[in-house]
């Protein structure tokens, strides 16, 4: 993930790398980049942007490594740098707020949550899809991440420059207020929780 | 019908420290500990909170996993990555 430049690629093993190693990630950075934009245009440009950066800076990924935490690590960078600023969607809660106040390693893992498995089963994807949107861009990144990219801890930090026990730390934070969030929605479906029956 | 007693089938009602399982348990569903199976076995079926824990943990990343739109990407994205990379090439 180095910025450095490793090697110098000839123009065919740069292709190969671009066609065989970054292009068949492009569903991945799309669903990512829209995800964080909640706008066509705005995903595309960004996609876009990140491939050409890649393909510009491609002799620092060194070949047959994980190009597509590398590719995920160069769209974030690039959302935090040039398009959250013009984003459409405002960011809900303020970067350095939540990057100083959200990352200490210090988490309670109590439960905080009366939810029942079954009634988050029996939930239609507009409503997932909903909550998670509606959760600060740092913690909707974290669930995207691990839950929908399959990434690990370890890809996790890499990709956001941030300590292993803060990934661990965020998601669980994350999903709680996921949890909060879908609550909300099991209630208005009529499912009882543990607190009504109490 | 209260599922929470039906279930809880001779587990401890009351987990001694949550904080700890939890986080375990957690990182288990995120695939983050080798060789799990045993544990979990073992915490899911001596610990109801535990097992309560686990299963609504589960349902969320299934439901993530397989409920959450995918946007499709548009067509002309491809070509137009291709077009400008033709361009500084």
């Amino acid at each position: 993930m180095s910025e450095v430049q490793r090697r110098k690629y000839s123009q065919e093993e740069k292709n190969s790398i671009f066609d065989g190693e970054f292009m068949p990630h492009i569903d991945s950075m799309y669903n990512f980049a829209y995800r964080l934009t909640f706008d066509e245009d705005d995903a595309k440009d960004l996609v876009q942007d990140t491939y050409l950066k890649a393909y510009r800076f491609i002799n620092s990924f060194e070949q047959g490594t994980n190009a597509k935490a590398w590719l995920f690590r160069i769209l974030k960078n690039s959302f935090i740098n040039e398009y959250r600023r013009k984003s459409k969607q405002p960011a809900k809660v303020d970067y350095q707020e939540v990057e100083t106040y959200y990352n200490s390693d210090d988490v309670d893992y109590q439960s905080t949550s009366d939810m029942r498995a079954d009634s988050v089963k029996d939930m239609l994807g507009d409503e997932i899809s909903n909550a998670l949107n509606s959760l600060a861009v740092d913690f909707r990144t974290v669930i995207i991440l691990c839950d929908l990219e399959g990434f690990t801890y370890e890809e996790m930090s890499k990709i956001l420059d941030i300590p292993i026990g803060t990934v661990r730390s965020r998601l669980h934070r994350a999903r709680n207020l996921l949890k909060e969030k879908l609550q909300g929605y099991a209630k208005n479906m009529g499912y009882n929780t543990d607190e009504e029956e109490e | 019908m209260d599922m929470n007693e039906e279930s809880t089938q001779g587990r401890k009602l009351k987990c001694t420290d949550t904080s700890k399982c939890f986080e375990l348990l957690e990182s288990i569903l995120d695939g983050e500990i080798d060789n799990s199976k045993e544990i979990l076995k073992e915490k899911l079926a001596k610990c109801q909170p535990c097992f309560a824990h686990f299963h609504l943990e589960q349902a969320i990343r299934d439901v993530l996993k397989n409920k959450c739109t995918k946007h499709e990407v548009p067509n002309e994205l491809v070509d137009s990555i291709r077009k400008q990379i033709q361009e500084i090439k």
